[in-house]
């Protein structure tokens, strides 16, 4: 549960705007700002692909390394590039040892619920107040053996000592609902082709058959059509 | 198929498109989804049709999100008309679709499930679009 602090080594930025942010960046670093605790806010500059890697988890602690000072943070907000797989910019709030953050903890679904179910996570995120060295990494959740109609509510959720929750106790957190049936779920693609004027295509049924029988020889002349 | 109850003004301008999609760039509801890497106006049919290719592969398990909506009218002139004589009348909605932009989300399937039934939607739409997963989902 508690997290490894990531420990980053960063440079205090002298330049600012866009011209300096692009010519950090083409260096594969990435342009940061550390606030918080009533300080100034101090402008960084973090290593690229250490950073990356350090905001694959959720609510990473990191340890910042910059003149001569050990400053802990925590990211705020990342901004990426909404195609290419950059950070371009990444807001850290300054967080002191022994205190409460609120923080947004992902929320995992385990085992089988009933047959004939659709298991829908609702809110995949619950906002709780946590320690600032133990943060959960994530909440998990069982639907084992659940019935249609069962509803996971955020106070239902089980939490590990020492946190709390912010949500709303009563938000809808898994919802398990009755799955419709082939006939119904038939003629409503049915009614909807007909009232697009789609015609049905082979390709699609073949794969979808093919896939549920053995799978293979299906695909082929769908490849190359770019719309329906 | 998606189309607006009522609009205020029947026929819009057509400026260039352009840039990439502000909001919307992850996937937020589902675990998985596709999201667009070029530009495009995707028809009301075209996401009717991705829909019902999604659906018709996941069988009745999962959920679909469609998350772009067709408010953008296009117009066209008849065939053999001279030109002038006013706008033509609207003939398709589209949704303004822009690099980065989610459009479809899937979830309460296996990821393998979902990677085809994506692939199968993919074909329906008239960009290059790729399958995304969910940030910290269980992959």
């Amino acid at each position: 549960m508690a997290q490894n602090e990531i420990r980053l080594d960063a440079a205090l930025r002298t330049e600012f705007g866009k011209g300096a942010a692009r010519r950090i960046r083409r260096d594969n670093k990435i342009p940061a700002v550390l606030y918080g605790h009533g300080s100034d806010p101090v402008h960084l500059t973090l290593p690229g692909h250490d950073t990356m890697l350090a905001l694959k988890n959720a609510n990473a602690i990191l340890t910042l390394d910059f003149d001569g000072k050990h400053e802990l943070a925590l990211a705020k907000d990342v901004q990426r590039d909404p195609i290419k797989p950059v950070i371009e910019h990444v807001d850290l709030v300054i967080v002191k040892r022994g205190e409460k953050v609120t923080v947004d903890v992902g929320v995992h679904v385990e085992g089988e619920a009933a047959p004939e179910t659709n298991v829908v996570v609702e809110n995949p995120t619950l906002s709780v107040e946590a320690d600032v060295l133990s943060i959960p990494e994530w909440f998990t959740v069982s639907v084992e053996g659940l019935e249609a109609g069962s509803q996971i509510l955020a106070k239902d959720v089980e939490l590990p000592d020492g946190v709390t929750l912010i949500a709303d106790e009563e938000l809808l957190v898994v919802n398990v609902t009755q799955q419709v049936s082939a006939e119904e779920l038939e003629a409503e693609l049915e009614a909807a082709e007909e009232e697009a004027g789609i015609e049905k295509e082979e390709s699609d049924e073949e794969a979808a058959e093919g896939e549920s029988s053995e799978g293979g020889e299906s695909e082929g002349g769908d490849e190359e059509s770019s719309e329906g | 198929m998606l189309i607006p109850r009522r609009v205020k003004h029947r026929k819009q301008h057509h400026p260039k498109r352009g840039g990439a999609a502000k909001g919307g760039t992850a996937v937020s509801f589902g675990d998985y989804g596709i999201q667009a890497l070029e530009p495009a106006y995707v028809t009301n049919r075209q996401i009717e049709s991705a829909r019902i290719a999604m659906t018709r592969y996941i069988k009745r398990g999962g959920k679909v999100w469609i998350n772009i909506y067709p408010d953008r009218p296009l117009t066209k002139k008849p065939a053999e008309t001279r030109m002038g004589s006013g706008k033509g009348s609207p003939e398709w909605w589209v949704a303004n679709v822009k690099p980065g932009r989610v459009m479809f989300e899937l979830s309460g399937v296996s990821e393998e499930v979902a990677r085809e039934a994506l692939r199968l939607a993919m074909h329906k739409l008239p960009m290059k679009c790729r399958f995304v997963a969910r940030e910290g989902g269980d992959l």
